[in-house]
């Protein structure tokens, strides 16, 4: 699995305002292996949306990102490329889902020729021959009577096929990788089922690997093979899948399982994190978690946590996983998460 | 479609009905009679009156300037005796119309051109200039325009001829500039506002993602979707500067139709006022029409029905 096709090392990105420097992304790192999906998750505010802006290049013209900072794909590191070689990146071996269908797609060009768009910029394929593409992509993405729809446009269609066309647009290149950039979020929950279904389908016959930018961590488990949770533009949590939900070190982890609504959630009895997410023009010393977190140490306060190792795969940036640290009882759900993690690891144990 | 043009043409008529009603008796209510040479003898007035049918009941009057202009007859002229007013218009229409038309043209492409080399260059030393010029555009009045046009290329380095029609095409640049000066200026500021919007909509962001170059997403998206808003307002535009330009025409001795609209009404020259009226009336609404049908081909989203 360690097969990195992609490493993003010591990433900053800082908008520069009228009111300050607001710094987004705080040092995150992390890699991509071949063929898998990689899970982003956090509140809004967190970092993931220009995370991925920055993956493709396409930050606002404000941002800055100190000379440390690698994206290394392919054996160059893109924060080098220049304008012309970010776009034979961009939408070919780098590909993005959108989050809005119903306003990510051009209104007045007829859906079929935004498909073949792609092929003819990167594969420079005439237009008959890239929307004889676009026609087969559509099918392949589960357009029914394609043949009918290539001509229509974006208005006619419900928002469950536009996003079928958006992620048709991503993939007519077979990019090598896909960024998801919450991509069920505008849509109804049954739609959401079939759009993510779709992309695990595509995902095996392409082998691409899939960066899945999300808030719904419901959407994660059935998803992703790892998973990355950030927050205040830092990753403070990351590990496999199984690991983040059932072994979950970090108290933000512990608070985003917590507000997921599951069939025992009592009417009316939704749980949130309490607090609002820090205010990135002027970061706090310590763990930016710190004041939201009831298990909060005097040490959380004065200095960042460094990431503390779980396991090979799994790491949390916690005082609590500190020796010294006093032993907490994380809350009540969390800890019938972590017996049903005991569990799994004595069947694997077994068998 | 073409059940709606011929819906929309029967709709203009019945809309000039309109006008022509509000128009007449509004123009009875106008103080003054056209009749007001002091040589005129009262029984020489009577029979003014009785040869252009002024003597008749109101309602009479009214009725046959109907049944006239639906034959095409708008009447005959006070102030240029025997003059019909459809030849009146005939003869003077065209030359405003082909005025108004190069400096619609020419101030639209410019437009176009700065209005999107604005947005492109948003919040820069480029944005700030054409800003400055567009607005220069819209505050200066277009004779004051003229006037340092004429001063210039007419006066300074004697380029181009200052006045007349009809003999060379030199003659019209410096009119069409000074008329073409205010929609470019407008049209700059429209088109920069909506490509603005349009260049951070979702599908430009798409677009980008594709790898297009930011020329190619101007071209094959930004510029189509911005274009659409545009039109609402070239319509009404290209109406009044094909009907002509009371003040370039009087700047430049075009002699233009604007030129007589404004004349006609001092003297109380009815059915020039009727004439000129009438005439506008329909081109603002084929105009508007005209905007209807190309929103329509642009944006698939509109339906005409």
């Amino acid at each position: 699995m360690s097969n990195p096709i992609l490493k993003v090392e010591n990433l900053h990105v800082n908008f520069n305002t009228y009111a300050g420097t607001v710094q987004a992304i705080r040092d995150v790192s992390f890699d991509l292996n071949k063929g898998e999906t990689l899970a982003i998750v956090g509140e809004s505010g967190s970092g993931k949306s220009v995370t991925t802006k920055t993956l493709m290049g396409l930050n606002a013209k404000n941002a800055l990102i100190p000379d440390n900072s690698r994206l290394i794909f392919k054996d160059r590191n893109l924060l080098d490329l220049k304008e012309e070689e970010w776009q034979s990146v961009r939408g070919n071996e780098i590909a993005m889902i959108f989050q809005d269908p119903m306003t990510s797609l051009d209104p007045t060009m007829r859906i079929g020729m935004q498909i073949a768009e792609p092929l003819m910029k990167h594969r420079k394929m005439k237009k008959v021959a890239a929307l004889a593409r676009a026609l087969e992509l559509m099918k392949g993405v589960g357009i029914p009577n394609a043949e009918e729809h290539i001509n229509d446009y974006p208005h006619q269609w419900s928002g469950g096929m536009r996003q079928r066309a958006v992620i048709a647009i991503a993939l007519a290149v077979d990019p090598e990788i896909l960024i998801a950039d919450e991509p069920t979020t505008a849509l109804d929950v049954t739609i959401q089922a079939q759009i993510l279904k779709l992309m695990k389908e595509l995902q095996k016959d392409t082998g691409s690997s899939i960066i899945f930018i999300t808030h719904d961590l419901g959407v994660v488990a059935g998803m992703a093979n790892r998973v990355a949770v950030m927050y205040a533009g830092k990753i403070v949590e990351y590990g496999t899948v199984d690991e983040i939900f059932f072994n979950p070190q970090h108290p933000y982890t512990w608070g985003l399982l917590n507000s997921m609504p599951t069939t025992d959630t009592k009417v009316g009895s939704l749980v949130a994190i309490p607090g609002t997410p820090p205010d990135l023009l002027d970061p706090p010393t310590g763990d930016a978690f710190a004041s939201r977190n009831e298990y909060a140490l005097a040490i959380d306060l004065k200095e960042e946590p460094p990431f503390f190792r779980v396991s090979d795969t799994h790491y949390a940036a916690t005082w609590l996983l500190d020796e010294r640290a006093p032993k907490v009882t994380p809350p009540v759900q969390i800890q019938r998460r972590w017996e049903r993690w005991r569990e799994i690891q004595g069947q694997e144990a077994q068998s | 479609m073409w059940k709606y043009i011929l819906k929309r043409l029967l709709l203009l008529i019945f809309t000039l009905f309109l006008v022509v009603t509000a128009t007449f008796f509004l123009m009875q209510i106008m103080p003054g009679t056209p009749f007001t040479n002091p040589k005129l003898t009262p029984e020489a007035i009577a029979q003014l009156k009785s040869t252009y049918g002024l003597d008749l009941p109101l309602w009479q009057q009214y009725l046959n300037y109907l049944i006239g202009a639906a034959h095409g007859d708008f009447g005959i002229s006070f102030q240029y005796q025997n003059q019909p007013v459809s030849m009146l218009i005939g003869q003077r229409l065209p030359i405003s119309a082909q005025l108004g038309a190069q400096a619609l043209v020419v101030g639209v492409i410019a437009g176009l051109f700065m209005g999107a080399a604005s947005a492109r260059n948003k919040n820069n030393k480029i944005d700030g200039t054409l800003g400055i010029i567009s607005t220069l555009g819209i505050s200066i009045p277009s004779f004051i325009l003229g006037i340092i046009l004429v001063y210039l290329f007419g006066f300074k380095w004697p380029l181009f001829p200052v006045s007349g029609w009809g003999d060379s095409f030199s003659q019209t640049i410096l009119p069409t500039l000074a008329l073409a000066m205010s929609p470019a200026a407008i049209t700059t500021r429209f088109v920069r506002s909506e490509m603005i919007e349009s260049l951070s909509s979702d599908y430009v962001q798409l677009a980008k993602a594709k790898g297009l170059s930011a020329k190619e997403v101007v071209n094959q998206h930004a510029y189509r979707n911005s274009m659409i808003p545009v039109l609402t307002l070239i319509g009404p535009m290209a109406a009044g500067l094909l009907t002509g330009s009371t003040l370039i025409e009087q700047i430049f001795s075009i002699p233009g139709i604007g030129q007589q609209f404004v004349l006609s009404i001092p003297s109380k020259d009815f059915p020039v006022i009727m004439g000129t009226t009438i005439v506008y009336s329909a081109m603002l609404m084929v105009m508007i029409l005209i905007t209807d049908i190309l929103t329509a081909i642009i944006d698939p989203r509109v339906r005409l029905q």
